[in-house]
């Protein structure tokens, strides 16, 4: 199943790119000529964007590499056992939104003490694979616009992100008992 | 908000370093991340300017125009006030490319998918109902393979490191009908936006 899966993502990139070139030689259009164009437009949006990006990666790490962190772990962790989520996933949970790669690094910490297949392990391992980066998204794709005010941008990525860890950790135990 | 929100990033940051002796890791941590984030651009920006070409061919040669027609009815629920085929083709690249876990490629889709609502919301400091809803999706996009989270999972030696990929996809799913949920309610509060 999964090799299958892996096959199938594997082949999306080229075969988009021979299928969209193939169609424009087929059309006789300047295939050459319109890539190089696009190319050019595409690294000016790539300079308009440095600033944003910058910004946002030393306010992610000022976050992380301060220990603020850590203590807003403590202040969650309690409240998480009521809602049936167990403490050792507060830190995933918190980091998840604002840090990719930072995320998967504590995935792999977690798996690696509590086993890969503990309701610890699976539920980060399916959080890592369904619940996404909110606020790194957020900041990156209004980075780019002048929008200043998100409206409910940012409150339907969080109830989304809260409901995508709930049923990880939820799932995670359905297939753990079954 | 954005400048509250980036603000109390650092400053809380500086605090909770100083509270706890961390001022010099901090330090470097600032210093690096600002390399990375060049690092990060540098990257991008050779899978922008190739998906950049490929979409203009794309464009050019009336691929997009057939490609946004036959994702209509589903798009059309999504976003009922987008009429633009080139910001369609853009948003379905980067939901299509998310959900085979071209992360980079995802990635440029989305800004260049912004980059055209921005224009045509008039470069308003309100976000669309149209953005809203772009943005509440792809930060649900589901993952057909998480390669990366399974990858980890082979090397630690789980007897099933597969057994993740069915629940992922239903949590990502329950997480992106909650958020459309959501868009849809205030979209419905406030149709004109």
């Amino acid at each position: 199943m999964s090799s299958i899966l892996n096959e199938i993502s594997s082949l999306f990139i080229p075969v988009i790119i021979i299928g969209v070139i193939a169609y424009g030689i087929y059309k006789k259009a300047p295939v050459y000529d319109y890539f190089t164009a696009g190319a050019k437009d595409g690294l000016k949006t790539c300079i308009e964007m440095l600033p944003f990006i910058i910004a946002i990666f030393i306010g992610i790490e000022a976050i992380t590499s301060s220990g603020a962190m850590e203590f807003f772990q403590k202040l969650i962790g309690p409240f998480m056992e009521i809602i049936g989520i167990p403490r050792e996933l507060t830190s995933i949970i918190i980091l998840r939104p604002v840090s990719g790669s930072g995320s998967i690094v504590l995935a792999e910490k977690l798996m690696r003490t509590y086993g890969t297949d503990s309701l610890v392990g699976m539920s980060a391992s399916v959080m890592v694979g369904s619940c996404e980066t909110v606020f790194y998204v957020l900041a990156l794709y209004y980075g780019v616009t002048s929008v200043k005010k998100l409206r409910h941008a940012l409150p339907a990525g969080i109830i989304g992100y809260i409901a995508g860890v709930l049923a990880s950790v939820y799932l995670s135990y359905i297939m753990l008992i079954s | 908000m954005m400048n509250y929100l980036w603000a109390g990033m650092l400053i809380i940051g500086a605090v909770f370093a100083a509270a706890k002796g961390n001022l010099a890791s901090f330090t470097d941590g600032l210093m690096s991340s600002c390399g990375d984030a060049v690092h990060f651009m540098i990257e991008l920006a050779g899978v922008m300017a190739v998906w950049s070409g490929i979409m203009e061919i794309a464009s050019k040669s009336g691929l997009i125009g057939k490609l946004a027609e036959f994702a209509s009815p589903f798009m059309r629920f999504l976003f009922p006030k987008e009429r633009d085929k080139d910001t369609i083709a853009f948003i379905l690249m980067s939901f299509t490319a998310n959900i085979f876990g071209a992360g980079n490629s995802a990635t440029v889709f989305s800004l260049k998918a912004m980059e055209r609502m921005d224009e045509q919301n008039g470069r308003s400091s309100l976000a669309s109902n149209t953005m809203c809803m772009f943005t509440a999706v792809s930060m649900s996009m589901l993952q057909l393979v998480p390669i990366t989270v399974l990858k980890i999972r082979g090397d630690l030696a789980s007897p099933n490191p597969g057994i993740i990929i069915i629940p992922s996809i239903l949590a990502g799913l329950i997480s992106m009908i909650v958020s459309i949920a959501v868009c849809k309610y205030y979209e419905w509060k406030e149709p004109h936006l």
